[in-house]
């Protein structure tokens, strides 16, 4: 027996019970001790190993950025504010249904369709709303599946739990779609290759979306109070100057007023510091209002560059070029978040040294400190 | 089961203790035998039951022990002899009956059968109910062997009679459960008359009716002087006298051969227990200077003996007692010839070596590599298990604390390993709903835990219904959670009103438990815990409810009772390709926490095992395992 406190249970008191978990679903799915559920992790039964896959992955426990950035980009971490980009654009879909079940412009349901349909993957895991509409993993095999994930639910999703819960011996190619810390999660599982769990090699395409936080503790039985939820299409919280939370459904739309929700925010989210899904291979965002209906998108490896490519190529995705502004934008609203993410977690450690989860080169931590707004 | 009812008188045969308890009512002429399944008592019924047909007997297994003792009672008012049987646990249910059953008399002779389970093997509790029987004014008789424990039946129906009050019988594990030789009295032939003669009896009214209660045990008493069932062995005036009743005196006879003391120790064994036959006891105290009391497993005759003294101011020097009280015997548990010598030797100043000490060593060290500590379990197939399975998963998923109030049943695992520790501690029949719905009403002072109540269907019949209407009534918030195996298993599969057959094989009315409870108009859900998903999740519904009373039912039939018709319905076995044992992604699920025996862990190659011997083939296991390694295939 060893001496070590069970790797569950420091995950329980280093993450889950102290406000940070995310619920991204990574400690869960290969393990039958933790689930998501209804906004928290649970804990079944004690595990009593003391190196455990569920504290070694989660994006809350400490992360080496160079390391990881050095496994997918070949490089340190931290020269953009918006990661490694080596190409961005503007994307829609050229599907018309497809941008019609899209959040803004389709792009990733576009993305996957196109690589389904050219044998680059077998499935996509990815997050779909359930009939009420909470999220939950699903591991999507055809378009039709695909569109049913389209659209985002602005609350947390352990979409990992479904990528865990894949048989080991599959050979299926993959890909997976995920927020920022979902992407950090699996992006430690390719530094780090997990055993008993399908072969990180199947992941033939990570990707990652834009996110400044998401709504959750009790959020979903506000909107469930409010709204018949089975007969909700979408919701949207179009980007400032607006302020409202809109719900469409057959019969038109409503909305909340964002200063009504703005205390669901996620607390944890506040100790985010990746805005972009920096180690995805792809990033899609919104396009924010200079181009509504579109998407932004970073490319980043080639991995990224080979399904952008080929979705342009058939015709999948109508691009044109993201303005210089647009893109100078979006760095500074990701570095506004990455500063906000220090100050949260300096605040709570009380110490600059001691930034929790975050293991960051000390020149990147200056420089974000350092920055103005 | 031998068939009690053979006519040979005088025929030597081996019996039960129960067995024995049966014969006797039958050479008494009993027409009227009613029960409620408690270990040890649970043989005497059936053993009755199955002759029952053939005698014009009227034999049932009762909802529970009031019932039965009420039931035989009025068998005995309308003047046919009666007899009711249970554990220690049944005195207790049916001692407000009692209280007041003492107050006004029987007709024909009625029995009270009380089995104690000394050692607490089979039981909730460890406890002597002799002293019901000095406490409520009765008389009292324990069997020292089995045939006592016939003759003595026999003749307690001609004392109830005579003494127009209930008697008791006690009995314990060791003379209920073992077998001896008995030999056989005359069977009468079967003839039963009506008759409400009792109930012209003049008793007097209120508590004149308790003073003539205690003349009837005078006299009572007076008759126990002459009892055969008294004796004695021993010198005359023995250095040690040991008094004693019941199985021990087996123990102590042995005892005393085995310390070769048959000529400086004697032993007055008692079959009269109350009320005590205070002359034969005198002159056995006046000749002896130690006494030591060999019982189990209060000190009952210890104390009542030396109540006894005080009141002797003619009997001179009072001899030094030893038992209890002092030090020398236990005040719990089962007593042995090894604790009597024990005491024996240590009161005489002897020495006793039954092995010398190194062999002693060596034989206790030998087992322990091969015996395995095995904890308490349910059996494989156990449809429990996935009851237990679903209600801990719910119960951590919802994350409040939930909890289970246990009860008495197969299912009472719930504190223990068995049952994943969801319940807390058990008290007595029908006390988890009745605890359950007092954590219910427990809002007001900040109480925010879930509560569910655990039941079986033979304890909701029993006892658990008040506590149900009650907390219904009292908008009380909590879930019963009906364990229904279609059996009452833990005791033997005895019939009850769920169950479309009588103690005498004959057809009987089903009372149905979902019906009963949807009458109350409250949430009913009946689950098939097999299915873990659909049960689980309707757990987690009926806890997120959270207002007033809801029923849960797990149906699904006792695997004991499934086996004895089919087939096991899957063949299973772990894939040891995908068994990853205990790395990361399982850390032995199934067999260090799921806890069937019918899997196994093998040590050598780091992978769970089907023991092809024990498994029942239910499959269940298949949907726990984390990896998928485990494989069921239709049979």
């Amino acid at each position: 027996m060893d001496s070590q406190p069970p790797a569950a249970n420091k995950l329980l008191n280093e993450v889950v019970d102290t406000g940070l978990c995310c619920l991204c679903g990574g400690c869960s799915g290969g393990c039958p001790y933790l689930v998501p559920y209804q906004g928290r992790i649970a804990r079944l039964d004690d595990c009593t190993l003391a190196e455990g896959q569920c504290y070694q992955y989660c994006p809350r426990t400490p992360t080496d950025m160079d390391a990881i950035s050095e496994h997918i980009f070949g490089q340190p971490y931290g020269d953009d504010e918006i990661g490694v980009v080596q190409e961005a654009f503007l994307a829609r879909s050229a599907d018309p249904e497809i941008r019609e079940k899209g959040q803004d412009g389709g792009t990733v349901t576009a993305l996957l369709s196109l690589a389904l349909d050219e044998g680059l993957i077998d499935a996509a895991v990815e997050t779909r709303m359930a009939d009420d509409r909470t999220p939950q993993g699903f591991v999507a095999q055809s378009t039709e599946d695909m569109l049913s994930c389209a659209g985002v639910s602005y609350e947390p999703s352990p979409v990992l739990q479904a990528f865990n819960s894949l048989p080991k011996e599959s050979t299926e190619k993959l890909a997976i779609v995920g927020l920022p810390c979902h992407v950090t999660c699996v992006a430690k599982m390719k530094t780090y290759p997990p055993r008993n769990r399908v072969d990180m090699d199947n992941v033939k395409v990570v990707v990652g979306l834009f996110c400044g936080w998401t709504l959750a503790d009790g959020f979903h039985r506000f909107l469930q109070d409010r709204f018949d939820l089975s007969q909700a299409a979408r919701f949207d919280i179009p980007h400032h100057p607006a302020h409202t939370f809109d719900v469409y459904s057959e019969s038109g739309m409503e909305s909340v007023e964002l200063d009504d929700i703005r205390h669901y925010i996620n607390d944890a989210c506040s100790y985010c510091w990746d805005m972009t899904a920096e180690f995805a291979d792809v990033s899609v965002g919104s396009g924010r209002a200079a181009f509504k209906g579109w998407n932004t998108v970073i490319v980043r490896t080639r991995d990224g560059q080979r399904v952008t490519d080929i979705a342009k190529a058939k015709y999948a995705l109508e691009t044109q070029p993201i303005p210089t502004e647009s893109l100078d934008n979006l760095r500074r609203a990701s570095l506004n978040k990455k500063k906000r993410a220090l100050a949260s977690i300096i605040a709570r450690t009380g110490d600059a040294d001691n930034l929790l989860y975050l293991g960051l080169p000390r020149n990147v931590v200056d420089r974000v400190l350092a920055a103005g707004e | 089961m031998p068939d009690i009812d053979v006519d040979a008188p005088g025929r030597t045969v081996l019996l039960m203790g129960n067995e024995a308890v049966a014969r006797g009512a039958l050479e008494a002429g009993v027409g009227f035998a009613a029960s409620y399944p408690g270990t040890p008592s649970s043989e005497i019924l059936p053993a009755i039951a199955d002759v029952a047909a053939r005698r014009g007997i009227y034999a049932e297994w009762s909802v529970n022990e009031k019932v039965a003792i009420e039931s035989a009672t009025a068998a005995s008012l309308a003047g046919i002899r009666a007899m009711a049987s249970m554990k220690q646990n049944g005195v207790n249910v049916i001692s407000d009956f009692l209280a007041n059953l003492v107050m006004s008399g029987v007709g024909a002779g009625l029995l009270l059968v009380s089995c104690d389970d000394p050692g607490q093997r089979n039981s909730s509790n460890e406890q002597d109910t002799r002293p019901i029987a000095k406490w409520l004014d009765f008389p009292l008789l324990e069997p020292g062997d089995f045939q006592e424990a016939k003759d003595m039946t026999k003749w307690l129906f001609d004392v109830s009679e005579e003494f127009d009050t209930v008697c008791m019988l006690r009995c314990v594990s060791k003379i209920s459960h073992t077998r001896g030789n008995v030999t056989l009295g005359e069977l009468p032939a079967p003839q039963y008359r009506i008759s409400f003669e009792a109930d012209k009896r003049e008793r007097g009214r209120g508590s004149r009716r308790h003073d003539d209660l205690h003349r009837r045990l005078a006299r009572a008493q007076r008759r126990f002087e002459q009892s055969p069932f008294n004796r004695y062995v021993g010198p005359d005036r023995p250095e040690l006298l040991i008094i004693t009743c019941g199985s021990c005196w087996l123990h102590s006879q042995e005892a005393v051969r085995l310390l070769d003391l048959e000529d400086r120790v004697g032993i007055l064994k008692l079959g009269t227990c109350w009320p005590l036959p205070e002359r034969l006891i005198e002159r056995h105290l006046a000749k002896s200077n130690e006494v030591l009391f060999v019982e189990e497993i209060d000190p009952f005759l210890e104390r009542s003996v030396m109540e006894l003294t005080s009141a002797l101011s003619a009997m001179g020097p009072r001899p030094v007692f030893y038992g209890k009280r002092s030090g020398h015997v236990n005040a719990y548990g089962e007593l042995t010839p090894d604790l009597v010598i024990n005491a024996i030797a240590s009161v005489m100043g002897l020495t006793y070596q039954a092995r010398d000490k190194e062999y002693d060593r060596e034989i206790e060290a030998l087992p322990r590599g091969y015996v395995v500590p095995r904890a308490g379990t349910l059996c494989p197939g156990c449809p429990h298990r996935a009851s237990f399975w679903a209600i801990k998963n719910a119960i951590r998923m919802d994350g409040r604390d939930g909890f289970i109030t246990n009860d008495i049943g197969c299912y009472g695992v719930g504190p223990t390993p068995a049952g994943f520790f969801v319940g807390r501690d058990g008290y007595c029949m029908g006390s988890g709903a009745g605890v359950a719905s007092g954590f219910g009403k427990l809002g007001q002072f900040g109480f925010t835990q879930p509560v569910l109540a655990a039941c079986g269907d033979s304890t909701f019949y029993h006892a658990a219904i008040p506590a149900l209407i009650d907390g219904i009534h009292n908008n009380s918030n909590f879930i019963l959670v009906v364990f229904d195996n279609s059996a009452t298993a833990m005791t033997g599969f005895q019939p009850h009103p769920g169950i479309a057959t009588n103690a005498m094989g004959g057809p009987a009315r089903v009372v149905s438990i979902e019906a009963l409870c949807r009458a109350m108009d409250v949430r009913v859900e009946v689950c098939d815990p097999f299915d873990l998903k659909n049960t689980t999740a309707t757990l987690l519904d009926m806890m997120a409810m959270d207002g007033g009373v809801r029923v849960a039912i797990m149906k699904r039939q006792c695997e004991l009772t499934r086996a004895r018709q089919e087939g096991p319905p899957f063949k299973v076995h772990v894939d040891p390709d995908k068994c990853v044992g205990e790395e990361c992604g399982c850390d032995r699920l199934c067999t260090r926490i799921f806890l069937c025996p019918g899997l196994r862990w093998n040590r050598n190659t780091g992978k769970a095992e089907i023991d092809e011997v024990i498994c029942s083939g239910c499959g269940v296991c298949a949907d726990i395992c984390p990896q998928g390694a485990i494989i069921r295939e239709a049979a």
